[in-house]
C-alpha cells in the first residue's frame, strides 16, 4: 500500500527537489551572463482505456518525469532537459542551456524565493480521476459504448477511449519566483461507425476538461456522448455531397469556435507579432473585422480544458481582450515576447511538457455573444451552407485559414435542408472577419476535447462562439 | 552513444523477469535512449538552441489473454516495478482477447550496419558546425530581395537507440541517426503575404541537400506564389508535387493499415484482390532499403521488416499488419508494428518514367498543387477536401499562382484516375512518391 500512496499522492523521490536544491543549478545556468533562467519540473501520470468489439481491450499507464531548464539572453533561448534528476545531470543541463550566453559577468540570484500561493483553483474535480478505482472508469466507458451501439441498427462498430492525467509542476526562476501546481484532466471520446447499403460513415463526440469523474454524471453523461456520436454517423448516412464554391455560411454555436481559434487567435500570439510574420502584427488599435466581433481568451474559466492556475512560466493568467468591436486590442503574451516587446505578460506562456520551451498559446478562446436571435440568422439566408460540426482547422501567418466540417446542412429559403458530408472551408482572415454579418446571442463552448498544435507542441485548448453568419466563404465540396 | 547499451539491456531483462515472477504470461519491454540537438536561427542570429539526452521505457504484458501496457520516462527500478504490478492489476479488470499475445519468435538477418541506419558523422558533428549550416542556409535565402521576412532556418540531429526484449526470447537492438535542414520564408508587402518552406532530411549527413539547394528551393517556392488569384470553381486535372503525393500516400497508408481494416474504419476493408487503382499504381512498403528514413531491422514487436507490395498495378495485394491485426484478419504480419497500431516503414509509390517537367508540359489546362492547409481526410469514406495553393497551368506552363481554393475528391477515384507518374521520388520522408497527375478533381474557388 505504501508504494501506491507514493505514486498517487506525492510523486517519486526525485520530484521532491526544493528551491534550495535547485538554486545552485539556476545560478550555474546564469554563470555565463544570461538575463533570465527558469526551471520547469514536471511529474505527470496518465491512464488510457480503450473499448472496441464489445471488450475492454487495453489499458495503458504512463509516467513522465523530467526537468527543463531555459536560459534567456536577449532574444536567444538556450534549452536543455533531462529525465534523470541527479545532481550531475542537472549541472550538465545548466551548462548546456547557458551555452547561448557568452558574457563574463554573472547575474546574482535573489537571496530568497517567494513562494507564490494559489488561492483559487480552476479545476473542478471533486472525484479526481487518478485517485479513483479503475472499475469506475471502465463503467463510464461501457455506458458510453452501449448507448452508442444501441442507438440504431445501422451502428455497426463503436470505439470508446477514456484518458486521464494529473500533471504536477514546479516552476522556479531567477527573479525569485517559486510556484507549484497540480492539474487534473479527463476525456471520454466515442467514435461510432454506421453502415447502410454498403455505405459507411463515422460520427464522433467527446467531453471532459479539468474536472473530476462526477462531471460525467452531473454535466455530461456518457450516454449522451455515445448517442451524439451515433446520431452523427446515422445522419451522415443520408447526407449528400457538399456543394463547392463561394456562398453564405452560417456557423453553429460552440464547435465553430475553431474559426476564431484559427482566424484570429494564432495570429495574435505575440511571437508572430514581434517577428512581424503575422498579418496582424501592425494592427493593434486598428479595425480588422465587423463591429459585432468581441473576442477574448480566458484561461480562468472553471473546469475548462484550456484553463490553468498559472501558466507554464509561473505567471498568473488573465482573461485577455483580443478584439473589441472589430478592433485589435491585445496580444497573447508569454514571458519572452513580453520582455522583448516591453509589455506585460498575459499569462499565455505554455508548453507541452518538460522537454519543450514555452510559447505564447491560446487557452479558451471565444467570440462573445451578440444580439441576433439564432433562428433569425438562419432565416436571413436564402441559399447557403450551415456548419454543424467541425473536426479542426489550420492557419498560416498570411491569414489564410481552413476548417474542416464533418457535418453540414444546406440552407434553402431560410431553413435547414439536407445534411451534407465532409468539406473544408477556406478564407483569409482580414476578408472573412469583415464579412461577419450577424453574431448570435447564443454563446456556447465546444466539446472539451480540443488540442492545439504549434511548432510540434500539443496543448489542450477550448473554444466557443455564438451562431455566426458570414456573407461569403469558399466551401470545398464537389461539383 | 555507440558503445553503452549493456545497462539498458540488463534493465529490460530484469523487468521481464519481474513481470513473469509476478504472474505475467508474456511480456515485452522496449527501451529508447536518445540524444537530440536542435538549433533555430532567424535573421542571422541564433534564436533557440536545444540539447538533451533522454531515455524512455515502454512495456506490454499479457495475463490470461488480457493486455495492459505502460510507459515511463522515469527509469528507476522501483518506479518501473510499480508500473508492472499496476499493469497486472489493470489486466485483471480487462476482458480476455483470444487474439492478444506476442508474435512467435522470428529470426532476422539484417543489422543496423547492413541497413546503414547510423552515421558516425552525424554523431560527431560539432554544435558550431550545425549552427553554421542553419545560418548559411538562411543567409543565402535572404540575399534574394523578393524575400521580405524569415521564419528561420533549423538544423536538427537525433541519435536513437532502440532495445527490444521479450519473454519469448527475442532480443534485438539498433542505433539510428537522423539529420534535417529546413528553412521557412515569407514574401510580399502589406497584407498580401505568402509563405513556404523547404527542407532536407536524411539519416546520413552526406546525403543531405546543401544549404544552397535548400535556400534556393525555399526562395523559389515562396516567390512563385506572389500575387495569387482565386479561380472559378471547376473540375480540372490536378498535378501533385512530390510533397503533395506524400500526404496522399500517408492517407492511403491509413486506409490499408490492418488495424483500420479489422476496425472497418477504412473504405478499403474487405477489398483484398480487387482492382482499386489503375495500372500505373504500384505501392510498396519496404523496411529494408539501406539508408532510408523508414528502414529498421524489426518492428516494435520484433517482427522482421520486409518488402511488402501493397498495390500492384492497381490490384490490392496486402494490408499492413502488426501481430494483432494479422491474427484478426488471418493474414501475415508485415513488420509494421508500432505499439498498439501500425506505422509505415518506407511506404512509397513506384516512380514512373516521365519527368515532372514533361508532366507539366503535357497538361493543357490544370492545377499544379504545391501546398495544402487543413486536414480534411476521412479514411471511412475515402473523402478528400483540403485547402490548397498552387499554380494555374495553361498550355503546358504555369501562368499564375492560385491561393484560397480547396481541392476535393475521393481517394478511391483518385487511384483510378492517376494519368501520369513522374520519376522524381526523393525519399526525404518515410512516406513519399513522385510527381503525379490526377485526371480530375474539384477545385473550389469563387
Amino acid at each position: 500500500m505504501a508504494t501506491r500512496k507514493r505514486a498517487a499522492k506525492t510523486g517519486p523521490r526525485d520530484f521532491q527537489l526544493r528551491p534550495a536544491d535547485l538554486k545552485g543549478i539556476l545560478s550555474l545556468a546564469l554563470a555565463r551572463g544570461g538575463d533570465f533562467a527558469d526551471i520547469f519540473l514536471e511529474y505527470r501520470t496518465s491512464l488510457s482505456i480503450l473499448m472496441e468489439e464489445d471488450i475492454i481491450k487495453e489499458s495503458s499507464e504512463s509516467v513522465s518525469l523530467g526537468l527543463g531548464l531555459r536560459v534567456i539572453c536577449k532574444d536567444r533561448t538556450g534549452y536543455a532537459y533531462t529525465n534523470e534528476l541527479s545532481e550531475e545531470k542537472l549541472r550538465l543541463v545548466a551548462l548546456t542551456a547557458s551555452a547561448i550566453a557568452s558574457a563574463r559577468s554573472s547575474r546574482k540570484l535573489p537571496l530568497r524565493f517567494r513562494n507564490l500561493k494559489l488561492d483559487k483553483d480552476v479545476a473542478r474535480a471533486r472525484l479526481v480521476a487518478t485517485s479513483r478505482p479503475l472499475q469506475e472508469k471502465i463503467e463510464l466507458v461501457e455506458r458510453a459504448y452501449r448507448s452508442a451501439l444501441n442507438y440504431a441498427p445501422a451502428i455497426k462498430k463503436v470505439q470508446v477511449a477514456y484518458g486521464e492525467s494529473l500533471q504536477h509542476i514546479k516552476i522556479l526562476n531567477s527573479e525569485g519566483l517559486f510556484v507549484e501546481d497540480k492539474r487534473p484532466m479527463v476525456k471520454l471520446v466515442v467514435m461510432a461507425l454506421a453502415e447502410k447499403n454498403g455505405r459507411h460513415e463515422s460520427g464522433f463526440c467527446g467531453g471532459g476538461g479539468r474536472v473530476g469523474l462526477e462531471y460525467f454524471n452531473r454535466k455530461l453523461r456518457p450516454e449522451t456522448i455515445g448517442q451524439e456520436a451515433a446520431s452523427e454517423a446515422c445522419i451522415l448516412l443520408e447526407a449528400a455531397d457538399p456543394p463547392a464554391g463561394e456562398m453564405p455560411v452560417v456557423l453553429s454555436p460552440g464547435h465553430s469556435g475553431v474559426l476564431i481559434h484559427e482566424a484570429v487567435g494564432h495570429l495574435l500570439e505575440a511571437d508572430f507579432i514581434r517577428k512581424k510574420t503575422s498579418v496582424l502584427w501592425n494592427k493593434l488599435g486598428k479595425r480588422v473585422g465587423s463591429e459585432q466581433l468581441n473576442i477574448y481568451d480566458d484561461p480562468t474559466r472553471p473546469g475548462f480544458r484550456g484553463s490553468y492556475n498559472i501558466d507554464d512560466e509561473g505567471n498568473l493568467p488573465q482573461k485577455t481582450l483580443l478584439v473589441e468591436k472589430g478592433v485589435v486590442r491585445g496580444f497573447l503574451q508569454d514571458l519572452l515576447s513580453a520582455r522583448l516587446m516591453k509589455k506585460e505578460t498575459t499569462g499565455h506562456g505554455r508548453r507541452q511538457d518538460f522537454s519543450c520551451w514555452p510559447l505564447p498559446r491560446m487557452a479558451n478562446t471565444y467570440i462573445d455573444r451578440g444580439e441576433y436571435d439564432p433562428a433569425e440568422i438562419i432565416r436571413s439566408v436564402r441559399k447557403g451552407f450551415y456548419v454543424s460540426r467541425l473536426s479542426g482547422g489550420q492557419v498560416e501567418d498570411s491569414g489564410q485559414f481552413t476548417f474542416s466540417v464533418t457535418l453540414g446542412y444546406l440552407i434553402e429559403d431560410g431553413r435547414l435542408g439536407r445534411p451534407v458530408r465532409q468539406a473544408t472551408l477556406i478564407g483569409t482572415n482580414l476578408d472573412i472577419l469583415q464579412k461577419v454579418e450577424m453574431v448570435g446571442s447564443d454563446l456556447e463552448f465546444g466539446w472539451q476535447t480540443g488540442t492545439c498544435s504549434k511548432e510540434g507542441q500539443d496543448v489542450p485548448v477550448a473554444d466557443g462562439c455564438p451562431t455566426l453568419k458570414i456573407t461569403g466563404m469558399t466551401v470545398g465540396g464537389l461539383r | 552513444m555507440k558503445a553503452v547499451s549493456h545497462d539498458l539491456r540488463k534493465l529490460a531483462e530484469k523487468l521481464v523477469q519481474y513481470g513473469k515472477k509476478h504472474g505475467a504470461d508474456e511480456m515485452e519491454v522496449t527501451l529508447y535512449e536518445g540524444r537530440e540537438f536542435n538549433v533555430d536561427v532567424r535573421l542571422g542570429r541564433v534564436e533557440n538552441l536545444v540539447e538533451a539526452d533522454s531515455r524512455y521505457c515502454v512495456f506490454r504484458l499479457f495475463k490470461d489473454k488480457k493486455v495492459a501496457s505502460a510507459s515511463s520516462s522515469d527509469l528507476s527500478l522501483p518506479t518501473l516495478q510499480d508500473l508492472v504490478r499496476q499493469a497486472l492489476q489493470r489486466a485483471r479488470l480487462t476482458h480476455p482477447d483470444e487474439f492478444a499475445g506476442l508474435p512467435a519468435p522470428a529470426r532476422f538477418k539484417v543489422t543496423e550496419d547492413s541497413l546503414k541506419l547510423y552515421d558516425p558523422e552525424v554523431a560527431a558533428m560539432k554544435p558550431q558546425e550545425k549552427i553554421k549550416m542553419a545560418l548559411t542556409t538562411e543567409r543565402i535565402a535572404l540575399q534574394d530581395r523578393r524575400i521580405t521576412n524569415s521564419f528561420g532556418a533549423s538544423f536538427v540531429t537525433n541519435e536513437l537507440r532502440t532495445i527490444l526484449l521479450n519473454s519469448s526470447g527475442f532480443c534485438g537492438e539498433y542505433l539510428q541517426t537522423y539529420c534535417s535542414l529546413s528553412l521557412g520564408l515569407q514574401a510580399g508587402q502589406d497584407d498580401r503575404l505568402v509563405e513556404d518552406y523547404w527542407f532536407s532530411s536524411k539519416r546520413h549527413l552526406r546525403d543531405l541537400a546543401s544549404p544552397e539547394e535548400v535556400a534556393r528551393t525555399a526562395v523559389e517556392r515562396t516567390v512563385r506564389q506572389l500575387n495569387p488569384r482565386k479561380i472559378k470553381t471547376q473540375d480540372v486535372p490536378v498535378i501533385f508535387e512530390p510533397t503533395m503525393t506524400s500526404w496522399l500516400l500517408a492517407f492511403l497508408f491509413s486506409c490499408v493499415s490492418g488495424t483500420a481494416v479489422y476496425q472497418q474504419t477504412t473504405f478499403l476493408a474487405g477489398r483484398l484482390g480487387e482492382k482499386i487503382g489503375n495500372d500505373l499504381v504500384t505501392v510498396v512498403d519496404d523496411g529494408l532499403l539501406p539508408g532510408r528514413l523508414g528502414s529498421r531491422p524489426f518492428d516494435s514487436e520484433g517482427v522482421p521488416t520486409q518488402r511488402t507490395v501493397v498495390i500492384e498495378k492497381g490490384l490490392l495485394k496486402n494490408y499492413l499488419c502488426n501481430t494483432y491485426a494479422s491474427r484478426k484478419l488471418n493474414l501475415p504480419a508485415t513488420g509494421n508494428g508500432d505499439g498498439r497500431g501500425v506505422v509505415p516503414n518506407n511506404f512509397y509509390l513506384e516512380p514512373g518514367a516521365v519527368t515532372a517537367d514533361e508532366i507539366i508540359k503535357s497538361t493543357r489546362k490544370g492545377f499544379l498543387l504545391t501546398r495544402v492547409i487543413g486536414h480534411g481526410l476521412n479514411p471511412v469514406t475515402g473523402d478528400i477536401s483540403r485547402g490548397a495553393c498552387g499554380l494555374w497551368i495553361e498550355d503546358g506552363r504555369p501562368v499564375f499562382p492560385v491561393a484560397e481554393v480547396t481541392i476535393a475528391g475521393n481517394l478511391g477515384q483518385v487511384l483510378q484516375n492517376i494519368e501520369l507518374v513522374g520519376n522524381d521520388i526523393r525519399f526525404e520522408s518515410p512516406v513519399c512518391g513522385p510527381t503525379i497527375r490526377v485526371g480530375e478533381m474539384t477545385v473550389a474557388g469563387k
